[in-house]
């Protein structure tokens, strides 16, 4: 029997005890019917706002003739940002052999479904003739940058619930006999989903596979996702959008909004769900290195984005950068820039820091800053229409988004927390038997004593 | 002497003070009239000029939406535009002023008296006066007429004026003669203004590089510049004098602007392969799980019992 896994009672009894730690949140209770309660009150409140878009068209926001991309576009550059961490923990640093990332990497592919999904649905609210979607495909020009954004954004989707789903199958087998007291739906679901896994090294080999060829195909799709929905605006001659650099200064920018998401749930995971044996001080140490990091690197890109066109000042970008540095825009620009980049990184270079609760608080404002970052990279650059304008009334040149825009972008949010629970409260959020194969490797030294 | 700074500066001030008020037509046009009376025609020619040309800025007569510029542009149809006289509007429209364009180049004397007869039609009280002598003051009583004739081998255009009346048709001599050529907004002039000579003719090089039709056609006219001592007499004609306009359909060609199907081709190529790369790893992948499938149920046909947990679970238990 070697050629099966976790066949001997000592790793019977592992799985046993950490299949007890993760499986014990696995269940329909009141505490879930209340929250999804409270979740679809307000979504179902806030879709009434989409009604009335749908009926009366995109007239009812705040979007005229000059800033045609408003809150939505800005939400859904935070949505696609925000989705890649998946991409990051799985695959950039499971490749290179971290092991601290395996308790977090579901967590991590949960985020990026959900971002992903609502994504694409954030796009549709900002369509005045949403039934004009199957155009898209039925005359779809593989010209436009557009297409290029829908077809990224599905395919990243698809591989992210890939990602999610397939290193989950042992999970589900090793499950599906310790789901007493759950819906029998649940039961049948662990099920089928666990396509007969019998935790043979065939299989295991087959889905090692699998995963290896995932892992490696969402890097480029992951890149090109953010990339294509930079060039939405970097194709565009418009000033604070015609820039070189937006395809990494987008996926810097996304990392750093990714890791404070993945940090906020494990978070909550870790103090909801009991979880400090597996998400321990260690792994928000590591993580909060990598926040570090990918922010240095997007300080970087912020120093390349304003400093060089600072320098030249051609009028178009002095008009855009004054407006941002002491304009109209300067509190917000100035609140985001220090207190969602420079601040944080500061302050989580100290070890006190580097705690779940101080880290917690921290990835909060990194995590506002970076949706406020890109509604100042989509709004004010379109304050300034290409040709000269005269006499347009007030509310053409200066964009608020009204309150019907701020109801479908909190109903987009509502969507990701409806999607992570979901996620979270039916399947395991840790992978069971990766721990358990940890825990193995850990004892073998210890054996050999 | 003391005021002489602060007079002069008043001085100075002043036209550009008045310039925001009143616009001054010079006297000598003010009592300018249309050649030809104002009919339902005319009016009917008229408003199609006035919304091609002018309704962007002054909006629909009668409803007052001309937009917001300063100076207001103001509605034709009342009081502001009405109380100038016919002479006084041509001028305005013919030399423009700020931001009221000049149609100088862009309409024909006659397309603007058709457009001042659309104004007219909004006015109750209006009554016509046409200009009694409709030709010319210069040959009282004659009708002026030009003809034109090109020249190919000269690439000139031999413009000649002639003014008949019942008896005789004498030359029209010294009279300022232009040549222009239609293009796609206004009017181009072609070489420069020409005086008539004894015979009534002047002669116009038309340059090489001007550009014409597919077939090299241009359309040109002629006309007196003094419109006002000859008479608003034109002569078009289309001449073959134009460079061949190669340039092919914006649309022929594979072009980023394109459709689909005309889409440049390392665009579809990239976004091809590449989609068609990942998809297609996608169903390897997707296939896998058939393999686990396979493996899985073979296991429990062949080797295992029908389920794995509940044996060794028991083994644990005991
Ligand atoms: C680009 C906008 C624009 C267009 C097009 C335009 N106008 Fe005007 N028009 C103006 C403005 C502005 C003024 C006021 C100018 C001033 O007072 O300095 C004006 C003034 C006038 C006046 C004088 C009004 C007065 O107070 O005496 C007349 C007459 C007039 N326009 C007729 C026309 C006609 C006829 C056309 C079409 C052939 C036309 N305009 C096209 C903007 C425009």
């Amino acid at each position: 029997m070697d050629e099966t896994r976790f066949n001997t009672p000592g790793e019977q009894r592992k799985i046993d005890s950490i299949a007890a730690d993760i499986l014990k949140n696995v269940r329909i209770n009141r505490s879930f019917i209340l929250w999804m309660g409270f979740l679809s009150t307000v979504l179902v409140l806030c879709l009434a706002a989409y009604v009335i878009q749908l009926r009366e068209g995109l007239g009812v926001t705040g979007m005229r003739d000059f800033t045609s991309w408003g809150m939505y576009i800005a939400n859904f550059v935070f949505f696609v940002a925000t989705s890649l961490v998946g991409m990051l923990i799985s695959s950039v640093l499971g490749l290179i052999g971290y092991q601290w990332v395996k308790p977090i990497s579901r967590i991590a592919e949960i985020i990026a479904i959900a971002f992903a999904a609502v994504a694409g649905l954030v796009i549709i609210s900002d369509m005045g003739r949403p039934d004009r979607l199957p155009y898209v495909f039925m005359y779809g020009r593989v010209q436009s940058p557009i297409l290029w954004d829908v077809t990224v954004v599905t395919t990243y989707f698809v591989l992210s619930l890939l990602l999610w789903f397939f290193p989950m199958v042992p999970d589900l087998a090793i499950s599906k006999s310790r789901l007493e007291g759950r819906p029998a739906f649940l039961v049948k679901a662990y099920d089928i989903l666990s396509f007969r896994w019998e935790h043979h090294e065939v299989q295991y080999r087959i889905m090692k596979q699998a995963i290896r060829i995932l892992l490696i195909l969402i890097i480029p799709t992951a890149f090109a996702i953010h990339t294509v929905t930079s060039w939405l605006f970097a194709v565009t001659p418009r000033t604070g959008w015609d820039s070189t650099i937006f395809g990494p200064y987008f996926i810097s920018g996304a990392f750093v909004s990714g890791t404070a998401a993945l940090i906020i749930a494990i978070y909550f995971f870790r103090v909801n769900y009991k979880l400090q044996k597996y998400l321990t001080d260690d792994t928000f140490d590591k993580i909060a290195r990598v926040l570090v990091l990918v922010s240095i690197v997007y300080f970087y890109f912020n120093l390349n984005e304003f400093l060089v066109p600072g320098y030249k000042l051609k009028t178009g970008d002095a008009i855009h950068l004054r407006e941002l540095f002491t304009g109209h825009y300067a509190p917000l620009f100035w609140t985001i820039q220090l207190g969602g980049l420079i601040i944080p990184v500061i302050l989580l270079l100290f070890k006190k820091m580097r705690r779940p609760l101080p880290m917690l608080i921290i990835s909060l404002f990194v995590l506002c800053g970076a949706w406020l970052k890109r509604y100042i990279i989509v709004v004010p650059p379109q304050a300034h229409p290409n040709l000269p304008i005269q006499n347009v009334p007030v509310e053409w040149v200066i964009y608020k988004p009204t309150l019907i825009e701020i109801a479908v972008t909190v109903a987009s949010i509502i969507l990701v927390l409806i999607i992570i629970t979901i996620l979270s409260k039916l399947f395991p959020v840790i992978p069971i038997w990766e721990m358990a194969e940890e825990e193995n490797e850990k004892d073998k030294p210890f054996d050999k004593q | 002497m003391k005021y002489t700074v602060p007079v002069i500066m008043c001085l100075l001030l002043l036209p550009s003070l008045s310039k925001g008020q009143d616009w001054v037509v010079p006297e000598e046009r003010k009592g300018r009239l249309s050649t030809f009376p104002f009919t339902e025609e005319t009016r009917k020619e008229g408003e199609r000029l006035y919304n091609i040309n002018c309704l962007s800025c002054h909006g629909t007569p009668g409803k007052n939406n001309s937009i917001a510029l300063v100076p207001p542009p103001g509605d034709p149809a009342t009081e502001k535009i009405q109380r100038n006289s016919d002479g006084e509007i041509f001028h305005k429209v013919t030399v423009g002023r700020g931001q009221m364009p000049s149609f100088r180049s862009v309409m024909s004397a006659e397309e603007i008296w058709k457009t001042v007869s659309y104004i007219r039609s909004f006015n109750r009280d209006y009554v016509q006066r046409v200009m009694q002598i409709i030709t010319s003051s210069a040959y009282p009583g004659a009708q002026i007429s030009l003809s034109m004739a090109y020249l190919e081998a000269e690439r000139q255009v031999i413009v000649r004026a002639m003014a008949t009346d019942e008896e005789k048709s004498v030359p029209v001599t010294n009279a300022g003669v232009r040549l222009f050529a239609s293009r796609y907004f206004g009017a181009l002039a072609v070489d420069e203004e020409k005086l008539t000579d004894k015979n009534g003719v002047a002669a116009f090089v038309i340059p090489a590089g001007l550009p014409g039709d597919t077939a090299g056609n241009v359309s040109i006219s002629a006309r007196f510049t003094d419109e006002e001592v000859f008479g608003s007499v034109t002569r078009d004609t289309v001449i073959q004098a134009g460079l061949k306009n190669r340039a092919g359909s914006l649309v022929a060609q594979r072009a980023m602007w394109n459709s689909v199907r005309k889409a440049p081709l390392w665009v579809i190529l990239s976004y091809g392969i590449g989609v068609l790369a990942v998809w297609g790893f996608i169903l390897l992948v997707m296939l896998k799980l058939r393999d686990i499938y396979t493996v899985g149920s073979a296991l429990r046909g062949n080797l295992r019992p029908a389920s794995d947990q509940e044996p060794t679970n028991k083994q644990e238990a005991i």
